[in-house]
């Protein structure tokens, strides 16, 4: 094996680097996807009709139990089939968005399972609404054993996007494949991508632990 | 004879095949202090718990000011009360608790003006203002920027009083507010429900195992085992010479060992 630092710098850099911020973008706003709806599927799960938890259970077992790929693939060549025809990034972003959904709404579920019934009570005792109660007591109270856990999903969408380069997402893996075919070298582009990937985890990483510290700070003092 | 604030009628509570309250009736004047005592687990505390809506209840009604609570009339008849209802009567109680249940995220100041702004729709500086006064008056003005894990246990349940007390409720429940406290605690707390108790601005109800403070305090002490109250009376009458057999073996056991 052999490297080649010329064709480093003349050619995997030039090409890679502009692809860093869809890479980005699509993590970004798919977990923000994921926190939304695993905010509403959360509370459609816990919700004291069981004609609604149940169903709303059903959709998180069947989202979790079902591979990535085939969801993105699913989505991919099937929403067409009904007439939804979305850019390859859309879909990508609406697939992680969706599989991770069911993931953090279970972390949210446990979080708010953790907050103790005593302040369900005192919240109720002051007549609080039901949105002021979530909004002001429980959320907040159940942010520190969540952020940890919504953190590792963070990086974990991170690392789920080459999937994307399956429905030829221009992200870092596809790109880093298409200079390999052209040219017929992959080292460098491959090895180039795995430690972009491998830099932006590190600092996601930190970001995460930042946000934990805040949050433990402002919540249990 | 004036309406009472508080009235029970036949109120069953069920857990499963427990029946926790038995038909109970109850009916407490207004500014009238009335304590329950009864054996540990007996489930007087539910009666609290169902009057906060903390629990539902299977039968009876329960009265405030001689409207229904747990339901509400619909032309001539009684139907379950909408959460509405529900909330406008419960703005008239508030409940201190044997835990505290103060909001660990939340100064003292921030945990007695959360519920008047949202709740009342007090404005901010108004909320503050009473805040500040009712810190004062259970002796903590000096701690308003304490958070919970930073007070002792009394100081907790001081809070946790004036919190309560910043909804202007017209009735206050007490859920055995001493008995989470280490013993050099409790008098301190005991204290500032005295001053409460003297004001005769409140009807209120109160769970303790404390028997000194119950025969000080109260108007009326009833004696609460197996879903029902077994006795009630003044509290010299029914701590010093209860008619009932299971409240004398009570009372006898808890003076022991006191």
């Amino acid at each position: 094996m052999d490297w080649d630092w010329q064709f480093t710098f003349d050619v995997v850099l030039p090409r890679l680097l502009p692809v860093v911020p869809i890479t980005i973008q699509a993590t970004v706003l798919s977990f923000l996807l994921a926190l939304a709806l695993g905010l509403g599927l959360m509370l459609l799960r816990t919700s004291s009709s069981r004609l609604v938890s149940i169903p709303a259970g059903e959709v998180i077992e069947f989202i979790r139990g079902t591979p990535l790929l085939v969801q993105l693939f699913f989505l991919f060549f099937l929403l067409p089939e009904v007439g939804i025809v979305l850019p390859p990034l859309t879909t990508g972003i609406l697939g992680l968005g969706i599989y991770n959904s069911a993931l953090c709404a279970e972390v949210f579920r446990a979080g708010i399972l953790a907050v103790p019934a005593g302040q369900w009570e005192a919240a109720k005792a002051l007549n609080l609404s039901a949105y002021r109660t979530y909004r002001d007591i429980i959320i907040p109270q159940s942010l520190p054993p969540i952020v940890p856990a919504l953190g590792n999903y963070l990086i974990g969408i991170f690392k789920e996007t080459p999937l994307l380069s399956f429905l030829a997402v221009a992200e870092l893996m596809h790109a880093s494949k298409l200079i390999g075919s052209e040219y017929y070298r992959f080292t460098e582009a491959v090895t180039i991508a795995g430690a972009f990937f491998l830099i932006m985890s590190l600092v996601a990483a930190g970001l995460v632990r930042l946000a934990e510290f805040y949050v433990r700070k402002r919540i249990l003092h | 004879m004036t309406e009472p604030k508080i009235k029970f009628d036949q109120v069953t509570k069920r857990y499963g095949p427990l029946t926790v309250l038995d038909a109970l009736s109850l009916d407490i004047a207004p500014g009238e202090l009335v304590t329950i005592i009864g054996p540990s687990g007996s489930g007087k505390t539910t009666v609290l718990r169902v009057l906060m809506t903390l629990e539902t209840i299977e039968e009876g009604t329960i009265y405030i000011d001689g409207e229904p609570f747990n339901m509400m009339r619909s032309g001539d008849r009684l139907v379950p009360a909408s959460k509405a209802h529900i909330r406008r009567i419960r703005a008239k109680i508030g409940m201190v608790f044997q835990s505290f249940n103060l909001f660990p995220h939340m100064t003292a100041l921030g945990n007695c003006i959360e519920a008047p702004i949202h709740s009342l729709g007090l404005a901010k500086r108004d909320a503050v203002k009473r805040a500040e006064e009712l810190l004062d008056m259970v002796g903590l003005a000096d701690k308003r920027d304490h958070y919970p894990s930073q007070l002792s246990g009394g100081q907790q349940q001081r809070v946790a009083i004036a919190r309560t007390l910043a909804m202007q409720p017209e009735i206050l429940l007490f859920d055995e507010p001493t008995s989470a406290l280490d013993p050099e605690m409790v008098g301190e707390v005991l204290q500032v429900i005295r001053q409460l108790a003297a004001a005769h601005s409140y009807t209120m109800l109160l769970v303790t195992h404390q028997m000194g403070f119950a025969r000080e305090v109260s108007d009326r002490v009833c004696f609460f085992d197996g879903g029902k109250f077994l006795e009630e009376g003044p509290p010299q009458e029914l701590l010093g010479a209860p008619k009932n057999e299971r409240a004398k073996q009570f009372l006898s056991k808890v003076l022991e060992a006191t």
